[in-house]
């Protein structure tokens, strides 16, 4: 029994949290922070808080896809929740943004303990379109029975007051704002995924059976992780209502989830360096690449369809390889030193 | 009330032929065909660029979409599902999804994003009961009615319908009597694909067309397979009548709640229903 | 008549079989024990073409198989009987023979007296669902389904389990019936059975194989054998 997980670990873990130790995490957090920090000059600060809240949106999604292997085509139910939580506690209640944050939050979460009930217990496919199903309900909810608060298609504005020095309307007060959010999530999901707690989640996604009988109880398990992924996704809709000032429908949109699938994918699943570089690289297509490419739509097709068939391990597992191979070099170079010596 | 009740079958039909394909595909391979949204949608454009735009006759156009679909579900099976067989259903979700976003926008190329309009193509009605109803809509139920036998019929006495329904149950056992079930799971796609052209091509002159039209259908249909039980014939059938008369029942009173209403019975059936899937 | 050499098998990470080791003459019947997830199914089931090894090679007649898809295998002669009793529950006894006839090419009347041959209660119940047979009558139904076409070498996975003591009596009738024309390969816990049928026996621990008896006069010693189980 404990064999099954010391193999694991024993292959598994290296990579991770070899690269993950103390010291490299810390790294890791500062050239996050320098990569976007340098990115902004070139790409206008908005736009790259932009880029960094939809990389948390990523984070989230890859904690669910990329460790736990459930797929979800209906992750922006949460992402919205978060948003009209968030709008809408601001516009009817008070302006506090920190209050609004954590209720749009805990509204995320909160919909994902409930809805996680039933969904968890699917896999596969129908995981991915039971989620698609409810993000469906969710988009017309706010589309049209709830108009009233939602003002439907329009969407409404969202402008927190003042809190002491904190002024989030001010880009570069944003911009560090939503910096630190993601070193914070960044940092959380690190130190969670590689708890015994991660390692239980990823034996998950390679043999349920097996982990079931092994004595833990993979619903409890899964269900948590459904609610982590889906209060990580809430906290990243706060941040776009924030950022944009602004809610509508598109914040619940059930095509926006190929974005994120497209990012977890070329970033490279089960990374979470994979992740922001995914969610980087899928913004900065997305933004950039419409321009010039018309048929948009049948871009993404055709690049996840290669994805699919040819670019699995994503940027960061060819990075990673690349590091390996390094590495084996070093060590190749350093042996051939010493025998020379 | 008959109204009412006629509606719901009519809408049953339709989700009746498009969820056999999805049913069955799922049942023998796991899968889930989330490019059964651009066969369908590509069958309705295909008769009306033949009703609408060449004058040809409805029912011919009915039989050549429905034929021209035919190969490009068998290409999806040989090329796409085929080619991720046995690795992880993730990647055979995500590749026909992005089929389903590649045809989509080939659709917007080729015909736009305007939505067209099609007639009822017989337009006559028949007196029931002292109501007048529309004579197509209950063409739609009797045909379903018919392909349900026609179906049973292939299940039960063709050695092809009994292989399926064996590879339903048990497919290592069929390939183990050496059997090559990638075959049969092709005819079954190919089958599946076929009658979600026909569903699409009879809903059409009774709702919009346009490219995004596969979507919202795609998830009924799967609400009619985990109500009716995946890969079960006679389920998907009750199922599909069940979820139409919900649909248009709630239409009466609350127009467009009918899609939501048919997932929150899905999440019923969910909640109080075990899936190991 | 198979030769199994140093063969690694793996689900994802965990290794199920670790350099396993067998060899079967003509007309043999080998007998695997060994305790849940000693990785007895997973190396029927590698033979058979279901799972693909890591490593190690499998011949068959003198013919490498290894990796060979489970249909092609079939045309060999090797049939796989899975446990659980898994017939085709929602069709009848006779379709289910039907459908093994189909792929040896086999006519039916020829398949179905086969199958009444070895156990002719079975005539009563050939428009009967196969979901509705008894547990014993579901593990004969596939053993006769085996039969069908030429089958060569049967690999079974525990057979009688869950049986009543005068339905296994009549499996192993069955079975020993065969034995000249047939090899086998039966996962088995029943040691009485394999009392009387082993010719081979291979112990089975966590993936490897601790013990090999080739020589049938040692088989006998039951007390012994009991501590694996």
């Amino acid at each position: 029994m404990e064999n099954y997980f010391k193999r694991k670990s024993g292959e598994d873990l290296p990579n991770s949290i070899g690269m993950f130790s103390r010291d490299r995490g810390i790294i890791g957090l500062i050239l996050i922070a320098i990569f976007f920090l340098l990115a902004t000059p070139l790409l206008s600060t908005h736009r790259v808080t932009d880029f960094m809240i939809f990389c948390i949106f990523a984070m989230s999604f890859d904690l669910l896809y990329g460790y736990m292997g459930r797929l979800s085509f209906g992750h922006m139910l949460y992402l919205g929740t978060g948003a009209y939580g968030c709008g809408l506690f601001i516009n009817y209640i008070s302006g506090n943004f920190l209050l609004a944050i954590f209720i749009g939050v805990v509204f995320a979460g909160l919909l994902a303990m409930i809805l996680g009930l039933i969904t968890v217990r699917a896999t596969g496919a129908c995981f991915a379109l039971i989620n698609l199903a409810f993000n469906h309900i969710g988009f017309f909810l706010v589309l049209s029975p709830l108009r009233g608060i939602t003002r439907g298609e329009d969407g409404f504005g969202v402008s927190p007051s003042k809190l002491g020095f904190l002024n989030l309307s001010s880009r570069p007060a944003m911009f560090v704002f939503v910096l630190i959010c993601l070193l914070l999530v960044f940092y959380f999901l690190r130190k969670l995924t590689s708890s015994p707690y991660g390692i239980l989640i990823r034996s998950i996604k390679e043999d349920e059976t097996r982990v079931r009988f092994l004595g833990y109880n993979t619903f409890l398990y899964k269900w948590l992780t459904f609610v982590i992924a889906g209060g990580i996704a809430g906290l990243a809709g706060v941040l776009t209502a924030l950022n944009y000032n602004f809610v509508n429908p598109n914040a619940m949109d059930v095509n926006g989830n190929v974005g994120v699938v497209f990012a977890c994918l070329i970033g490279g699943s089960g990374h979470l360096y994979g992740a922001i570089i995914g969610g980087m690289i899928y913004m900065v297509i997305s933004n950039f690449l419409p321009i010039y490419i018309y048929r948009w739509e049948m871009f993404l097709g055709f690049s996840l369809l290669i994805i699919v068939f040819r670019f699995r391990m994503g940027v960061w597992g060819y990075l990673q390889k690349f590091f390996d191979y390094l590495e084996r070099g070093g060590v190749v170079s350093r042996f051939l030193k010493r025998e020379a010596i | 009330m008959i109204y009412t009740i006629v509606y719901g079958l009519t809408i049953g039909a339709i989700l009746y032929f498009i969820s056999i394909g999805f049913s069955l595909t799922f049942g023998t391979m796991r899968v889930i065909n989330f490019a059964h949204t651009i066969t369908y949608t590509i069958g309705v454009y295909i008769l009306i660029t033949l009703v609408n735009f060449l004058k040809w006759h409805f029912h011919f156009g009915v039989l050549f979409a429905i034929l021209t679909v035919i190969p490009i579900g068998y290409l999806i099976e040989r090329f796409i599902i085929r080619r991720l067989y046995g690795e992880s259903l993730d990647y055979t979700f995500i590749a026909t999804f992005a089929i389903a976003l590649i045809g989509v926008d080939a659709i917007k190329w080729i015909w736009g994003v305007r939505p067209y309009p099609i007639s009822d193509p017989i337009g006559s009605y028949i007196t029931l009961w002292g109501l007048s109803l529309p004579t197509y809509r209950i063409l739609i139920v009797v045909i379903a009615i018919l392909l349900f036998f026609a179906l049973n019929l292939f299940f039960k006495k063709t050695i092809v319908g009994k292989i399926v329904i064996a590879a339903l149950e048990d497919k290592d056992g069929v390939r183990c009597l050496g059997i090559n079930v990638n075959k049969y799971f092709s005819i079954v796609f190919v089958l599946g694909s076929a009658l979600a052209a026909l569903g699409g091509v009879l809903y059409a002159p009774m709702s919009s067309v346009h490219p995004y039209m596969g979507l919202s259908i795609l998830l009924l249909s799967f609400a009619v397979i985990i109500v009716g039980g995946m890969g079960n014939l006679n389920g998907t059938f009750i199922s599909a009548f069940t979820l139409g008369m919900v649909m248009s029942i709630t239409a009466r009173y609350w127009s467009q709640g009918a899609e939501t209403m048919v997932f929150i019975v899905m999440a019923t059936v969910l909640i109080f229903r075990p899936i190991d899937i | 008549m198979l030769e199994i050499k140093d063969l690694d098998v793996a689900y994802g990470y965990a290794k199920v079989l670790q350099s396993v080791s067998l060899n079967l003459e003509k007309g043999q019947m080998a007998f695997l024990i060994g305790r849940n997830g000693a990785g007895k199914t997973t190396l029927l089931k590698t033979i058979i073409g279901l799972l693909k090894p890591q490593k190690g090679s499998i011949l068959y007649q003198r013919q490498e198989i290894t990796g060979l898809p489970t249909e092609d295998l079939y045309s060999k002669g090797l049939r796989y009987v899975a446990q659980e009793k898994k017939v085709f529950g929602n069709l009848t006894v006779q379709e289910n023979i039907e459908i093994a006839a189909f792929a040896s090419g086999e006519p039916l009347d020829v398949a179905l007296g086969k199958v009444i041959s070895i156990y002719p209660k079975l005539k009563d119940f050939l428009k009967i669902k196969a979901g509705q047979l008894s547990g014993g009558q579901r593990q004969i139904l596939l053993v006769g389904r085996a039969l069908v076409g030429e089958p060569r070498l049967l690999l079974i996975d525990e057979p009688t389990q869950g049986l009543a003591a005068i339905v296994i009596e009549e499996i192993v009738n069955i079975l020993s019936s065969l034995k000249e024309k047939i090899s086998a390969i039966i996962v088995e816990q029943n040691l009485a059975m394999m009392n009387r049928l082993a010719d081979r026996l291979y112990i089975l621990k966590e993936g490897k194989v601790v013990k090999a008896i080739t020589d049938k006069s040692q088989i006998k010693q039951t007390e012994e054998l009991e501590v694996f189980l």
